[in-house]
């Protein structure tokens, strides 16, 4: 077995695990996120609070399970929203070529060439701030899933082109195949390599950027936790310092992120 | 000669086009935004009708997109982008005070991120054997996953310059993509032959690996600058750094929509054009033009 695919299985463990792990948040810790022991706020890691207690005195080993949770389940809704709209425009641009391949290539040129951050909190700044935190969540992943698919576009309108000028479908074509069984007979099963990898890629960028826009103050909104807004824990320096257990978060995302980069299906892979 | 001259003003007019589409969509995100043109000051009981008029009437709402649409562009033209309705000043103003100190911050950063990036790059390619290989995929890769305000952060702490902070979110990015391009172009039959033939490693790098590149290079350049005004925001937030960045997370914060509204259309026609610029330039370098 080659080192590569030794990782892969390590690092795929790694996320089931970690995955587990926050799907039963409710059985490994008795705390709920929100809970407050406010006798004990900034309290350093002990046998009832593994990692310690935030400035408000929760739990922080809680947070940091429910946050992952809210993190890895929302991330991958929000790649499989970007990548269904990749697939969806890009299909069509590559399909039906012409004037629809143009307006659609301009459109997917014009969202690439904004900077994301930029976009992504204007859009964030349209709506109310002042939400429920069910509701903050849901919105930031929605405009994530919405915005993030440009990319993705260009890899499966250059792919369904490919699929549209190939012998096999000029075969179908010429013993009248119809165009609805062209795209789910022929097309789109020679895409879905492509489609899975770009939901794949799109998983860790995800989960960074909610990172950077919680940790700015508009992303998921307390007392919701997420990997975010547990990393902004990390702008009080005496408390970092005193109880390094506020790293937890950061050592999580990074090890996840990591992980989904090892597992990313190579060229190779996808045939 | 024709060709070249059609190619700029086929560019020119497009980026007009997208100042036009552009403008029309920002405008229409700030007309129909929840809560447009309402100022809490109306709720104050303690105001009379003339007040709560009055305020009303300095919110300028227009009926119509169309009509909102022709006020704002025809004010734009004048170089007025309106009023920042949290800091009670002209955008303009406020443009002119901080783009300096966001340009200086980027341009540096990008020429660092890519002096390091190409250099390592280069090196990795002539000199570095599977262990430096190994050692600079794992930090590029250790780097790629650590979020932009994790890293501005750091710089806090370590009070290190604004922009080695973006220098260090975009290095891992473009070392990547230029360690690809150069192993990609090092595969490549007459490279091998090159090296079968025994021509000297950096006679190589300069004459078949690095030549052909170059305009793949400087298309990437275009999109560093979209890429280093993006890693702004975090940064400048985190280590108020007085920049554009600061504003637009200013902004957002302060739901400020004409003004995080106009600082995104503003960045978007920078990176544009700056993406139109590098894109020109390579398609002159790699003579398709």
């Amino acid at each position: 077995m080659s080192v590569r695919k030794r990782l892969r299985i390590i690092a795929a463990f790694l996320l089931c695990g970690i995955f587990l792990l926050a799907i039963a948040a409710e059985l490994v810790t008795p705390y709920s996120y929100a809970q407050q022991f406010r006798e004990i706020p900034n309290a350093s890691p002990s046998e009832l609070h593994p990692l310690g207690t935030d400035g408000l005195g929760r739990d922080l080993f809680s947070r940091l399970l429910y946050g992952t949770r809210v993190s890895l389940l929302l991330a991958p809704a929000a790649a499989l929203l970007s990548t269904l709209i990749a697939g969806a425009l890009g299909g069509a641009a590559g399909f039906l070529g012409g004037w629809w391949e143009r307006a659609i290539l301009a459109m997917a040129d014009l969202s690439m060439a904004s900077p994301l951050l930029f976009v992504l909190i204007a859009l964030r700044a349209i709506l109310p701030l002042n939400v429920a935190p069910l509701v903050s969540v849901i919105a930031t992943f929605l405009i994530l899933g919405l915005l993030g698919w440009p990319s993705s576009l260009r890899v499966i309108w250059a792919a369904t082109r490919n699929i549209r000028n190939s012998d096999f479908l000029l075969l179908a074509r010429s013993t009248g195949c119809g165009p609805m069984r062209m795209i789910f007979r022929q097309i789109f099963p020679n895409l879905r390599p492509g489609l899975f990898a770009q939901f794949w890629i799109s998983i860790p960028v995800f989960i960074l950027t909610e990172a950077t826009l919680s940790m700015l103050g508009l992303g998921v909104s307390e007392p919701m936790p997420s990997w975010g807004n547990l990393l902004r824990g990390l702008e009080d320096f005496s408390a970092v310092t005193s109880n390094p257990g506020r790293f937890a978060p950061l050592v999580m995302l990074t090890l996840v992120v990591i992980c989904f980069q090892i597992i990313l299906p190579s060229q190779e892979d996808l045939g | 000669m024709t060709k070249w001259f059609a190619t700029l003003v086929r560019r020119l007019l497009s980026l007009m086009a997208l100042t036009v589409a552009g403008g029309f969509l920002a405008a229409t995100l700030v007309r129909y935004s929840p809560g447009y043109g309402v100022d809490e000051r109306e709720l104050d009981p303690r105001l009379s009708q003339p007040s709560i008029e009055w305020i009303r009437s300095q919110h300028n709402r227009d009926p119509g997109l169309i009509r909102y649409y022709g006020k704002y562009l025809g004010a734009a033209v004048r170089g007025d982008f309106g009023t920042s309705e949290s800091l009670h000043r002209p955008i303009s103003q406020l443009l002119a005070e901080r783009f300096h100190v966001t340009l200086r911050s980027v341009s540096l950063a990008v020429i660092t991120a890519w002096a390091a990036a190409f250099a390592l790059a280069t090196l990795s390619w002539l000199f570095g054997g599977w262990l430096f290989d190994l050692s600079c995929t794992l930090i590029s890769g250790f780097m790629l996953s650590l979020p932009a305000a994790v890293i501005a952060l750091l710089f806090v702490y370590l009070r290190a310059p604004v922009f080695l902070a973006i220098a260090v979110v975009m290095f891992p990015k473009l070392f990547r993509f230029i360690h690809n391009l150069l192993s990609h172009a090092s595969e490549q039959p007459h490279v091998l032959a090159a090296r079968a033939r025994g021509i000297a490693r950096p006679r190589i790098f300069l004459r078949h690996i690095l030549a052909p590149a170059t305009a793949t290079l400087v298309a990437l350049l275009g999109t560093s600058a979209s890429m280093s005004f993006g890693t702004a925001v975090p940064i400048e937030a985190l280590c108020d750094s007085a920049g554009i960045g600061q504003l637009a997370w200013y902004a957002a914060i302060n739901r400020d929509l004409p003004l995080i509204i106009n600082l995104t259309l503003i960045v978007t026609l920078i990176t544009v054009a700056c993406n139109s610029f590098a894109d020109y330039s390579s398609k002159l370098i790699s003579g398709e033009i």
